[in-house]
């Protein structure tokens, strides 16, 4: 009994399966949100498993002149990050499957695994598109990097724990986004820099270089990666709301607090046009020095009081 | 028995393969050596007043990641190889439909020194779409078309 636990944790519930279906609905009700406020009906309910499951069952083809083995394996890489960063965050409200101190730090750094093999994949090919995709990734990925990780660590120096559990049973008394109202639209725009969200994507900007890193992608490797951003979605969100929107303890909240982030997202997507690259990059400069002079009087009154 | 499970399981895995297939098409738009009107047409079918993203239709700019070949026009010499090319790159199973009175005779472009002729002399064509040009709700029709023509259909008894 003692191994079927952790296999039916990781496999279906509350990683695995779960996640990837939650990511996809959520997908969903962002697409659905931006085509109401776009004035459209939108997609249908399960759009985004079916786009999924065609891309799986569509041909694979391996463009000549690249490493094949990181053409296939970078996109199991970036799902695999994305669904070991789901075990150490408190999905649906339950406690984190693994934790351990400094757990924070390791949910953060997987999520930023998921895009360094998105630009890993766009280096490996010969096609410009995806290299310009791929060094725009990563540009991005510089400058949202910081100021989402110090916008992570705010609750966590309040809390005086780097254990997402800690800090999740520490904010479920102490609504942060009063307190720390810059870290909570740092990490949410952070979130959507991280996802590439429209106005934050110029990485994969339709109108100027195709899809980016992904272009050479079509079937499986597509499909995987798009699971991986759903599931980052997921994590993201559940994230912000443990610890900005006074913590998640149980479901209902889980769902209520992740669902109002997204109808925020969902808005500032359609509210938005793209930014340039060296755009995005300003912004995030002045982010970070923003978050900077938050950490300085988060530390002037002492921590653990606010 | 276990022969029989396996084949109720192929056939699961067709009808969601199908599924699928049918409720997510994606699109890339590609004017052969048209006039314009079609494509204008065809912009006009994605935008919100029509909002084709309710059958799951994407415009995409990779072929790779493409199902249907929207192209309109008649072939010009030019775009014959370019044509070739972005077809043979979409990864199976794929899909052309052809917009427009140029793409499915050669319209009004039939005799011209630089034109190779309609659409499927150059590649195999699934759905032609009349019209000069068509309108939007002619080419939504002529997409659901072209899905309800992957539905299987029921099998005739012979006896």
């Amino acid at each position: 009994m003692e191994i079927i636990q952790p296999i039916i944790t990781l496999l279906f519930f509350p990683a695995g399966l779960f996640v990837m279906g939650n990511g996809l609905a959520y997908l969903w009700v962002d697409r659905k949100l931006v085509a109401q406020y776009q004035n459209r009906i939108g997609p249908r309910w399960f759009q985004p498993l079916a786009d999924v499951v065609k891309l799986l069952s569509k041909e694979e083809i391996v463009p000549t002149g690249i490493e094949a083995w990181l053409f296939n394996g970078l996109p199991l890489l970036a799902l695999a990050c994305a669904l070991t960063a789901a075990v150490y965050v408190p999905l649906v409200g339950l406690q984190p499957a693994w934790s351990f101190q400094g757990d924070l730090i390791v949910t953060v750094y997987l999520l930023s695994v998921v895009t360094m093999s998105l630009a890993l994949a766009g280096a490996n090919t010969a096609n410009r598109f995806s290299l310009i995709g791929a060094v725009r990734t990563l540009t991005q990925l510089f400058s949202y990097e910081a100021p989402f990780m110090l916008a992570l660590l705010g609750p966590a120096l309040v809390a005086g724990s780097w254990q997402i559990s800690t800090i999740n049973a520490f904010t479920g008394q102490h609504w942060l986004i009063l307190t720390q109202p810059i870290g909570c639209v740092v990490a949410l725009v952070g979130l959507m820099g991280k996802l590439e969200l429209p106005p934050f994507d110029a990485p994969e900007a339709e109108t100027e270089i195709v899809k980016g890193a992904l272009t050479e992608y079509g079937g499986r490797g597509l499909a995987l990666f798009q699971l991986a951003k759903a599931v980052e979605l997921v994590v993201g969100l559940t994230l912000i709301a443990a610890f900005y929107l006074g913590g998640i303890g149980n479901p209902i909240e889980f769902f209520v607090k992740t669902l109002a982030i997204l109808l925020v997202l969902a808005g500032l997507q359609s509210l938005f046009a793209r930014f340039r690259i060296e755009q995005t990059a300003k912004w995030w400069r002045f982010a970070a020095l923003l978050l900077l002079v938050q950490w300085l009087i988060i530390a002037l009154l002492g921590g653990k009081t606010l | 028995m276990s022969l029989n499970l396996t084949e109720t399981w192929e056939h699961t895995l067709d009808a969601l393969r199908t599924w699928a297939r049918i409720n997510s098409p994606w699109a890339i738009h590609y004017n052969s050596g048209s006039c314009n009107g079609c494509d204008i047409e065809i912009l006009a079918t994605l935008t919100p007043r029509y909002d084709l993203e309710r059958f799951g239709v994407k415009l995409q700019g990779s072929p790779r990641h493409a199902d249907v070949l929207i192209c309109t026009g008649p072939v010009t010499l030019q775009s014959r190889d370019r044509l070739k090319r972005i077809y043979e790159q979409m990864p199976e199973p794929k899909f052309v439909v052809a917009v427009g009175a140029c793409a499915i005779s050669g319209g009004a472009f039939q005799v011209c020194y630089n034109v190779v002729g309609h659409i499927d002399e150059v590649i195999p064509v699934n759905a032609y779409i009349p019209g000069c040009p068509p309108r939007p709700e002619a080419i939504i029709d002529g997409m659901v078309k072209l899905l309800q023509s992957l539905q299987p259909q029921p099998e005739v008894m012979v006896s």
